[in-house]
């Protein structure tokens, strides 16, 4: 399988205020590694790891201090622009606006996509099928719960078909119903050949969903691989032969135990 | 056509089209809060209406520049109504930093001048909306004299100053990201702006030190512009002064605004 998303010593250090130093950080301090075309990837981490900012590089939202990547055969900095038009990007916090319906908000960001006005009314109808949303599209998405209001934003990016989706936290704040809900419109996604990168705290959705997962600390790559490799790898120096799941593999290799973040 | 040409084009059409989206969306939401656009001229009618009557008193006084009060504070109402009006317009920005639309939009191939010019055009908008609201008050209720040709320079003038203020309160709204902040730097600015402009009392009542001092605020330039203008004075030097200034200031604080953009970390 090709590379879709290549990543090469990716740093960022976040300067500190005034002549202070001791609050500069090095918030990404060399991340290297490969993301296949039309696998869900997963970032894994505590808070401060690094997972967001790095993120928000690849999505062209943030300048790397140093190093390079490439996303769909564009190389970041002189491909932004390019970079932009193959890619969705789904915040934590999302970013529809409150005060109108979730159809306009689809349909104002189909157009921002360059997908003219005949075609985009039927694009929005066909996402919004596609993710079971129609029976509250045309309500002011202020009146959404948070459930409704995540699948939105999910539908927000992936209007214009993008070739790979960066999805921050998407099931953060949601109950266990919208959170399966989710996971299993994100399958249908990479069934639909979406290559998708996935930050998350929730190792359960880390093992629901991706093929493969590197777990980050303090700004590096600690590990890489399939969720069964990293097991492997862990009970080798485990002694136990029960059942290992990512938390013990995250416990060895960071010595912490992630928290589950509301 | 060669393929840099309609390359171009191309792009050009795209700007157009990609500013005429986010402008149109914010004009709506403007739209659906009618509400803003009568609290925006509630102070300036209160002004009018509290205010004005009390320049009948001095409009004898010798340096008084106008035939009556309302020839002489209707002009720089206006103006006042655009410095005050338009440095308020990045307080929605901040809202809309924080619930994540601004990230969403920059993270669309979009391009950053069509997120400044989307993002400004609402203020113009608005502002000339208010001001023909204000002068047919002006005229219909205080008996206000007008120049058409006049009126439509000053809201020429008007524009480019909405667009420089705007464009001021956005970048620093991006830097700040916090109302209580950027309530604080604006009132700091606009304030002292405002009173050495000759809008409320004409500057020739002031002392020496402070005539001095209002020749280097851009506003003030504004408001003789405006009251030249509408009192049909055409030809006063402070016209293309005022355009000149704010078409300078102007194109700086744009740039400034469209470097902020790019860097924006929401």
């Amino acid at each position: 399988m090709a590379n879709i998303i290549e990543i090469t010593d990716l740093r960022k250090n976040f300067p500190g205020k005034g002549k202070d130093k001791k609050t500069a950080v090095e918030a990404v301090r060399g991340i290297t590694f490969n993301v296949q075309e039309g696998e869900i990837f997963g970032l894994l981490g505590p808070n401060g790891a690094g997972k967001t900012t790095t993120m928000r590089m690849l999505c062209t939202l943030l300048q790397p201090t140093s190093g390079s990547a490439s996303i769909a055969g564009h190389y970041l900095k002189e491909g932004s622009g390019n970079i932009r038009k193959e890619i969705g990007y789904v915040s934590q916090v999302g970013g529809m606006q409150r005060g109108s319906t979730g159809r306009e908000n689809l349909t104002l960001q189909a157009g921002l996509y360059g997908i003219n006005a005949t075609v985009a009314p039927r694009r929005v109808k066909e996402v919004i099928e596609l993710l079971g949303i129609e029976s509250f599209a045309d309500r002011k998405t202020v009146t959404y719960s948070g459930g409704q209001r995540r699948l939105f934003d999910l539908a927000s990016g992936i209007v214009h078909r993008p070739k790979v989706l960066f999805l921050d936290e998407p099931s953060t704040g949601l109950d266990p119903q919208n959170r399966a809900h989710v996971w299993e419109q994100v399958k249908k996604l990479q069934n639909a050949g979406t290559t998708i990168f996935v930050t998350t705290h929730y190792l359960e959705e880390a093992e629901a969903l991706c093929s493969r997962v590197a777990i980050v600390d303090y700004g590096k790559v600690v590990a890489i691989g399939t969720p069964d490799e990293l097991k492997r790898k862990v009970s080798l120096d485990l002694d136990e032969s029960g059942k290992i799941t990512l938390n013990d593999v995250f416990l060895k290799l960071t010595g912490r135990a992630l928290r589950d973040i509301e | 056509m060669s393929n840099q040409t309609s390359n171009g084009v191309n792009q050009f059409k795209k700007l157009l089209t990609d500013t005429y989206l986010i402008g149109k969306n914010e004009l709506l939401i403007q739209v659906r809060n009618p509400l803003w656009l009568f609290f925006g001229l509630f102070q300036p009618i209160v002004y009018l209406v509290l205010f004005s009557p009390f320049l009948d008193g001095i409009k004898s006084a010798p340096g008084f520049p106008s035939t009556n009060a309302i020839q002489f504070f209707a002009p720089g109402l206006l103006m006042m109504n655009v410095l005050f009006g338009a440095s308020f317009a990045g307080f929605g920005l901040i809202d809309q930093l924080r619930t994540g639309f601004i990230e969403r939009i920059r993270v669309t191939p979009v391009s950053r001048l069509a997120i400044v010019l989307g993002l400004i055009i609402r203020t113009p908008v608005v502002m000339i909306t208010q001001s023909i609201i204000l002068l047919l008050v002006a005229v219909l209720f205080f008996g206000l004299s007008l120049n058409i040709l006049g009126l439509l320079i000053v809201l020429v003038i008007m524009m480019i100053m909405g667009i420089t203020m705007a464009s001021l309160s956005f970048t620093i709204a991006l830097i700040v990201k916090d109302e209580g902040t950027l309530a604080a730097i604006t009132n700091f600015f606009t304030l002292p702006l405002f009173l050495l402009a000759g809008v409320m009392l004409p500057i020739s009542f002031a002392p020496k030190i402070l005539q001095n001092v209002s020749v280097i605020d851009p506003f003030r330039y504004a408001v003789d512009a405006s009251r030249a203008l509408l009192n049909g004075d055409l030809a006063n030097q402070n016209i293309p002064l005022a355009i000149l200034i704010f078409i300078v200031l102007g194109s700086i604080a744009l740039n400034w605004f469209i470097l902020a953009m790019k860097e924006a970390v929401a």
